[in-house]
Parts: structure tokens; sequence; C-alpha cells
């Protein structure tokens, strides 16, 4: 509680995470929302007692497909995440530990990634691999991947000359053993809130490239989708475009404020430089 | 001085010839190659052997690479699938409303941005810095494409005042009509450019507000609108100006985001139209354009670096 009014932007995040969290995982299993239940008496209604948000263009209950598109949204930004983190984190852990030519070899790698803007080369690779959920998480990923490599390399750079580190090699503990169980452990504070922050980054990115009509394919419903065409009913249907939104938004904003904050609180705590770290040019 | 660009130019090197590798390659990863997209679904076999044989897709790999570099950089990155015109002429058609979109984002991006910055570094987690570093986060949390909507929502559909569908129209030719057209779009991908310069910005003023020589101003009882004006603003441009080279990556991207919004004909509507008509020489031009964009930038932002900064030696 006294964490909460300390920190009351993060705690409002939360509190908002935990109500869409609940909405889309729980929700659907007690209240009758189907997202795909199309109803031709009312297409485009404004919001009613019976459809809060309103419907859509067959008749479909919007609040039902944001709820289900929320699920869409952060299961392929987890994964998103995920695909980011296992690539991303040994390859800064690598560069940062060895140096030399590995470094030289895998940082001008993540600098390619680097410099195509992440939506440009989410949209190339999906143009060629097709559009699916599978897809928008992959390419999603791989942009991800610049992120976790420099922030873990950066970390491991500032901790690799500390005594601990020398006297496990001193000791003849293998470069892994060094890198894996010294290293590592002591370098994922700020790892963990890229974490959080690449979230939000994955589910705004996620529903850009539906938004531009190359995300997860329609019927399924998908918060990018859903302003995508929300948009051609702004005189019918202004409320269609804007509900979906400020449940997007509040979502990228609620995890970039908790990763912030997080931030903050392990930088107090450690003296470590977690969000300078990430306000580095990315 | 011209060495240095050199060297630059130099280390760019294997990320422009990585990142063409990858470009190139995308039309061999495409499921049934680029050639049934090309001579369509009813072709003979012989037309299938004649497009191969013209487009040289017969020859090694690393030759066919090498041929498609070489046109590239020299601006010739074939014709577009869907009307057979050049690629370059395609993108160049599109290049003056890309970069009026940009400019003017800039524009609403620093004016908004810069004053951000400053208020809130001065006074470091104060309340006001609390209030203004929330403007960043909301600026680059905010999506761009639900701002455009809701702008588009408030001016054209509420208000009448202008309209939904941006055209382009050069500045020079029609100052108001351009304008009207122009204004939406600058501000939302404006609202979201100032994030990213407020963020940095503050950094690179902290930075210098650190300094020893910003510690002697003062005690030499130099007015604080001077410390600020002469001497950190200065330096923390300095740190900006690379900053800027480095973020012209999500610029970008914000644009062809914002494009989407407002059907404003630049090059990220191009982009996501020959994506649309699997259209594969097109794609492939556009991307490169954009990263030899990126790396022209950042040269230019090493050079002018450097020029600004006498301490770093470019000899």
């Amino acid at each position: 509680m006294r964490l909460a009014l300390k920190y009351p932007g993060a705690a409002l995040g939360i509190a908002f995470l935990a109500i869409v969290l609940l909405a889309s995982f729980v929700a659907p299993l007690i209240l009758p929302l189907d997202p795909l239940a199309q109803d031709f008496t009312a297409t485009l209604d404004p919001p009613t007692a019976a459809h809060w948000f309103g419907t859509d263009e067959l008749g479909r209950d919007i609040l039902a497909r944001v709820i289900a598109g929320a699920r869409t949204s952060l299961t392929t930004a987890a994964g998103a995440v995920a695909i980011a983190g296992i690539v991303g984190v040994p390859i800064g852990l690598i560069a940062g530990f060895f140096g030399g030519w590995r470094d030289a070899v895998l940082m001008r790698l993540v600098d390619v990634l680097l410099a195509l803007p992440g939506i440009l080369f989410a949209m190339a690779l999906i143009a060629v691999i097709g559009r699916s959920q599978m897809a928008a998480l992959v390419a999603v990923g791989i942009t991800g991947i610049p992120g976790f490599a420099r922030i873990t390399r950066a970390q491991v750079l500032a901790l690799r000359r500390l005594d601990f580190v020398l006297a496990v090699e001193a000791m003849g503990g293998s470069a892994s053993y060094a890198m894996f169980r010294t290293v590592l452990p002591n370098a994922w504070s700020p790892i963990l809130v890229q974490v959080v922050i690449l979230t939000s980054v994955a589910i705004l990115l996620e529903a850009a490239l539906a938004f531009l009509g190359v995300g997860i394919p329609p019927p399924a419903p998908s918060w990018g989708d859903m302003l995508r065409t929300g948009k051609a009913y702004l005189y019918e249907a202004p409320t269609y475009a804007v509900l979906p939104g400020i449940v997007l938004t509040l979502t990228i904003l609620s995890l970039d404020t908790i990763g912030r904050t997080l931030g903050r609180v392990l930088e107090d705590r450690q003296g470590a430089h977690v969000v300078a770290a990430l306000d580095e040019p990315a | 001085m011209i060495g240095f660009v050199l060297r630059r130019l130099a280390q760019l090197l294997p990320v422009l010839l990585l990142a063409s590798l990858g470009i190139w390659a995308m039309v061999y990863a495409v499921p049934g190659s680029p050639v049934g997209a090309l001579v369509g679904e009813n072709a003979t076999p012989e037309q299938i052997q004649a497009t191969i044989i013209r487009l040289g897709l017969d020859r090694p790999m690393l030759l066919q690479y090498w041929s498609w570099l070489h046109h590239a950089l020299a601006g010739d990155f074939g014709l577009s699938i869907q009307n057979r015109e050049p690629v370059l002429d395609l993108i160049l058609q599109r290049i003056p409303a890309t970069i009026q979109l940009g400019l003017s984002a800039s524009v609403v991006g620093l004016v908004l941005g810069v004053p951000v910055a400053l208020a809130s570094a001065l006074k470091p987690r104060g309340w006001l810095d609390r209030m203004l570093s929330g403007w960043s986060a909301l600026a680059l949390g905010v999506p761009t494409f639900w701002l455009g909507i809701l702008l588009i929502l408030l001016f054209a559909v509420r208000l009448h005042w202008l309209p939904s569908v941006s055209a382009y129209v050069p500045v020079l030719q029609d100052p108001l009509g351009a304008l009207r057209n122009t204004v939406l779009p600058a501000l939302t991908l404006g609202v979201y450019v100032s994030g990213i310069f407020a963020r940095f910005l503050r950094a690179a003023l902290l930075g210098e507000l650190r300094a020893d020589y910003v510690r002697t101003a003062r005690s030499k009882g130099l007015r604080e609108r001077d410390v600020i004006g002469r001497h950190v603003l200065r330096n923390a441009l300095l740190p900006f100006v690379t900053i800027v080279g480095l973020m012209t990556a999500s610029f970008i991207g914000g644009a062809v985001v914002t494009e989407a919004v407002f059907t404003y004909p630049g090059l990220g509507r191009l982009l996501i139209q020959a994506i649309d008509a699997r259209d594969y020489p097109l794609i492939q031009g556009c991307i490169m354009f954009v990263l030899l964009i990126y790396i022209g930038i950042n040269v230019l932002v090493d050079v002018l670096y450097a020029y600004i900064d006498p301490r770093i030696d470019y000899g």
C-alpha cells in the first residue's frame, strides 16, 4: 500500500492491466460474449446498455472484440518479447564478455537491424512469409533483439572488470560459468525493465501492423485492425475507432509506466543506471 | 576531412552490405519465386524460361546479388511489377511529399519538445519534471494512428475545418492549401517526434549540468539564464545532433503510419501499396532507399558533429 502511494502511476498501471487480463482471460468463461457473432439488425450502433462499446459494421459487439483482441495482443507481445530476449540477451552477453572480433561481428549484425525502422522491417518480413499471428509475433520479436543485446552488453561491460568476475576466472572457472553464473545474475535488473517496456512497444508495433493491414488476418479480433476498420466509419460511428483506441493506449502507457517505475526503484536500490541505460538511443 | 567521411562510410559499409543482402534475399524467400509473380499463373513453360533468362536468374546467386546491388546503388531498382515503371521514378515522385511532412513534423517536434526538455532538466525529479516526463511517455505511447484518428474526428468530422484526407500540396505553390493539408499529419507525427526529442535532450542537458564548467559559470555569478543559454544548451546540442541521426529510423517508421492514417501520398503509402500488390521490386526499392537515407543521414550527422566540435579529430 505504501508502495502504491509512493508510485501512483505504476499502481494505476498495474490496476488497469489486471482488469484487462481478468477481462480477456476470465470474462469469456462466465459472460456470453462472442466476438464473432454477427447481428445485421444492429450494425454500427452507438454504445447502448446491451452493447457498451456499440457494434461494428457486421453488428458484432465491439466490447467483446476488444476483450478478445486483448488476448491476441498480449499473447503476441509476450511471444515477441520472449524471442527478442532469448536471442538478444545471449548476443549482448557474448559480445560484452569476450569483446574483440565476436563483439564487432555481433554488434554489426545488431546495427543492421537498427538501420531499418522496426515497422518497415516487420512489414517486409510479413510481405515475404505471409500474414499470420506467428508472422506478426516473429517480426515484432526480431525488431526487439537490438534493445536486449545493447542493454545486456552495456551491463556486462560494466561488470566484466569487477573483482568478483576476475576472481572466478582466476580460480579457473570456465568462460561459460563466469558468463551465465557470475555476470548474468548480476545484470538482470535492466533486462527485466527492458522486458516490461518492450512488451508495451511490441503491443504498439503489433497494433500498427494490423492498422496497416499486414497484422493478424481477420476475422480474428485485433485492436489495430479494429482501428483500421473504425477509421472507415468515422462519420457513421465515431466511437467505433475511439473506444478500442483508449484501451490500446492505456495498456501501452500502463506497461511503460510500470517499466520506468521499476527501473527507478531498482536504480535507487542498486545505484545502477537502469533508466539511463534505457534512454540510450536504441 | 574527406578521409574522415570515407572512414565513416567504411564503417557503415558492412551494415549496408548485410542489410542489402537481406533485402535482396527477400525475393528468394517468397513461396513461388518472383518469376511466378511476374509471369502470372497461366504462363507457359517457355514464358517462364524466357523470364528466368531475362532476369538473369540462371546465373550464380552471388553474381545475381552483385549485379542487383550494383544497379541499386546507381539508383536502378528495376521495374515495378504493377505498371512496368522504373521503381526509382515511383519513389522520387513521392519524396517531396514525405520531405514536406517530415520537415513540418520536425518543426512541431522541436517547438513542443525543446521547452519540455529544458523545463524538466532544470529541476530534475521535481513536480514539473515528473509531469513533463509524463509528456514524453504520452507522446511516445499514444499510438500515432489513434492520435491521427482523434484529430480527424475533431477537426474534420466535428468542426469541418480541415480535410479528413490529406493531399500533397507543395508549400511553394499554394502555402494556404499546403497548410490545410499538412497540419494534421504534421501534428500527429510531430507529437511523437517531440517525445523523442524531449527524452533525449533532457538526458543530454542533465549530463551537461553536472559538468565542472557549469559550477564555474555559476560561481562567478553568471545569471542562470546565461549559464543555460550560453553554455549548457550549446554543449547539450552536440550529443543531441547524433541522436537525431540515430533516430532517423523511428522517424521514418512514424511517417509510414502517419501517411496511412491520412492517406497522404508519401513514400510510406507507396510501400504499403507495394506490399498489398506483392510488387517485390518496388518493396525492395523502397526499403533499400530508406536504408540509403539512414546511412546518408548518419554520415552527414557525424561530419556535422566533427565540424561543430573542434575536439574531434577528423584528420
